[in-house]
């Protein structure tokens, strides 16, 4: 576990560096709670639109930082052979997917919380205590379950293929998923099956007061088998190649 | 001439007969290879295919400690797929490897191999120095950075970005990585592609300092004067087989270490086949071209048979051209000329 930390160390250190993802991880969410949140009254999902918005930007921010960096990320150091490098380590052979997925988690934590706070002091959201966190870690766990997905693409795909297919699968997930634009009507029937709307609603649903529907963390939890299912699958298909 | 056997003499060039080089290297090799004679490493019969393609074809080999051995064949010959298979990087399809005594995937985590791989890449994004330290990190039996730093020719670009060096930094940052612990055995392949002729001297230099601390060192590479200069013992593969198996000056002779070009009429083959230390002869016309592993005894046997060859002249043939011909003898063995 020791070696799984230093890793994840090392992985930390590279990300500060990396402008390009902190622009989509924490300016863009960030800049559009600013632009929006006070632009906007009445309810969305029962709750204020400025309440909506900070668990929808949280949401934008936490799995676009999952998904996008991290599939490009792990198809380049695939094909350059970082991977193979580490094999050679004493490392266990789990370790650079683990460590991947705990940076995407400590990044993503970071832009949840700016996010929050904004919400907090900028958007006036008024919660309980407990609601805090509870919303928190609701959408980190949900924004954790891209990495898997990117894992897989990852893994399955090479660098020029991974750009345009994560950014399919990106548009799609906002999309379809609310995040964009809040779901209404025939959007909605297939939209309410993404895991994008299940985190922001089940994140209103407790900010509302109301109780939170057993289908919509049910379908956060088959998406996140789904996408370990795809990840195992693309891992172990290229035991002998990476 | 079809097969040119697989010798296991292993004297060593410098003279050592306890398998680790000098009474005086022998002081510092008490971290390494306290194994005896039990081999490093070894190949048992063993096969690599992909779909139809034998990548690795039997192979047989074993590592002794102490020994620096070079694994020398053309692109293609199944040296990546040994190296891979022996680094757990790759299964083989049947056979055995063994390393250590244990295999090859616990002896590569215990951290008793380093290596350098050509497809091996690096961590983009962050400092050598950092690089080195986090890989050092992970190595049970770390070696003080800045000796490693120092040892690979690397301290003096340690605080620049790994994605922003040249080739032959790239290669010294690579070798770095394989040398940042105390590993008994270091593979590397290919080690001094797109290094130019002074960093590849350097290399050497630091790797035979390596070398002279008891550690095993197998290395593959096509450039024959390293493999010539570099190493105690050298391994010909082609077509994933063992082809020959001996010092630098076994593999020469093996070829037949000397060539003899005459002119003669009516040269008759069946008698030049015929003549003491001959390897091969070709004849064209009046041209005879004989290479032999005895240049005095081929030539006497020529004058003793009353025969009077005209512009005779013997050169000494280099590891190159033995090489040359060796996979080339095998390569018309298998009925397949080479055609590039």
């Amino acid at each position: 576990m020791g070696g799984t930390l230093a890793l994840t160390r090392a992985e930390l250190m590279r990300l500060t560096r990396n402008k390009r993802y902190f622009i989509f991880t924490v300016l863009l969410p960030v800049i559009l709670y600013l632009l929006l949140a006070r632009q906007f009254t009445g309810k969305v999902y029962g709750v204020s639109f400025g309440a909506f918005y900070m668990v929808d930007m949280a949401m934008l921010g936490a799995f676009s930082g999952a998904l996008n960096g991290n599939a490009i990320r792990i198809s380049q150091e695939k094909k350059e052979g970082w991977i193979r490098q580490l094999r050679l380590t004493s490392l266990p052979a789990y370790a650079y997917v683990v460590s991947k997925i705990l940076v995407s988690m400590a990044t993503t934590l970071a832009s949840i919380v700016i996010v929050i706070l904004l919400g907090r002091f900028y958007g006036n959201v008024h919660l309980a205590g407990w609601q805090w966190p509870v919303v928190a870690l609701t959408v980190w766990f949900s924004a954790t379950i891209f990495a898997a997905l990117a894992v897989a693409i990852g893994y399955k795909f090479a660098p020029d293929q991974v750009q345009p297919i994560t950014m399919i699968v990106y548009f799609s997930f906002l999309i379809l998923g609310g995040i964009w634009y809040p779901l209404s009507g025939a959007l909605k029937t297939v939209g309410q099956l993404t895991p994008t709307y299940q985190a922001v609603k089940i994140g209103t649903d407790i900010i509302e007061g109301a109780s939170v529907s057993m289908g919509l963390a049910i379908g956060l939890v088959v998406w996140l088998a789904i996408f370990i299912g795809l990840a195992v699958v693309a891992v172990r298909a290229t035991a002998e190649t990476v | 001439m079809s097969h040119y056997g697989t010798g296991s003499s292993t004297a060593r060039r410098d003279g050592g007969t306890n398998g680790y080089g000098t009474d005086r290297d022998y002081q510092n090799t008490a971290v390494y290879a306290s194994t005896g004679s039990t081999p490093v490493v070894s190949f048992v019969n063993v096969s690599k295919t992909y779909g139809s393609l034998k990548a690795v074809d039997g192979l047989n080999l074993d590592l002794r400690p102490g020994e620096t051995t070079a694994l020398l064949g053309p692109n293609g010959a199944g040296k990546s797929t040994s190296l891979d298979m022996l680094l757990a990087l790759r299964k083989p399809t049947s056979g055995k490897i063994t390393m250590f005594g244990s295999d090859p995937y616990h002896a590569v985590k215990s951290g008793r191999v380093g290596a350098m791989l050509q497809s091996g890449g690096l961590m983009p994004e962050v400092t050598v120095r950092e690089l080195v330290t986090l890989v050092t990190t992970l190595h049970p039996k770390p070696e003080p950075i800045d000796l490693t730093l120092k040892r690979a020719g690397i301290d003096k670009f340690a605080d620049q970005r790994v994605d922003r060096l040249s080739g032959g930094q790239t290669q010294r940052v690579r070798f770095a990585l394989a040398i940042c612990g105390k590993s008994e055995l270091i593979v590397l392949d290919e080690p001094t592609t797109a290094m130019d002729v002074e960093t590849r001297r350097l290399f050497w230099d630091s790797m035979k300092a390596e070398v002279a601390e008891g550690r095993t060192l197998l290395f593959a590479t096509h450039y024959l004067e390293e493999a010539d200069q570099a190493a105690d013992r050298i391994l010909v593969i082609n077509r994933g087989r063992l082809l020959a198996d001996g010092t630098p000056a076994e593999i020469k002779a093996k070829a037949g270490a000397r060539r003899i070009t005459f002119h003669l009429d009516r040269a008759d083959e069946q008698f030049l086949l015929g003549l003491p230390g001959l390897v091969n002869v070709e004849v064209r016309r009046d041209f005879v071209q004989i290479q032999t592993s005895d240049s005095d005894a081929t030539l006497y046997g020529v004058l003793d048979a009353g025969l009077r060859p005209r512009d005779i002249e013997v050169t000494g043939l280099g590891l190159e051209q033995a090489f040359i011909a060796i996979t080339a003898e095998d390569d018309r063995a298998n009925g397949t000329e080479e055609t590039n």
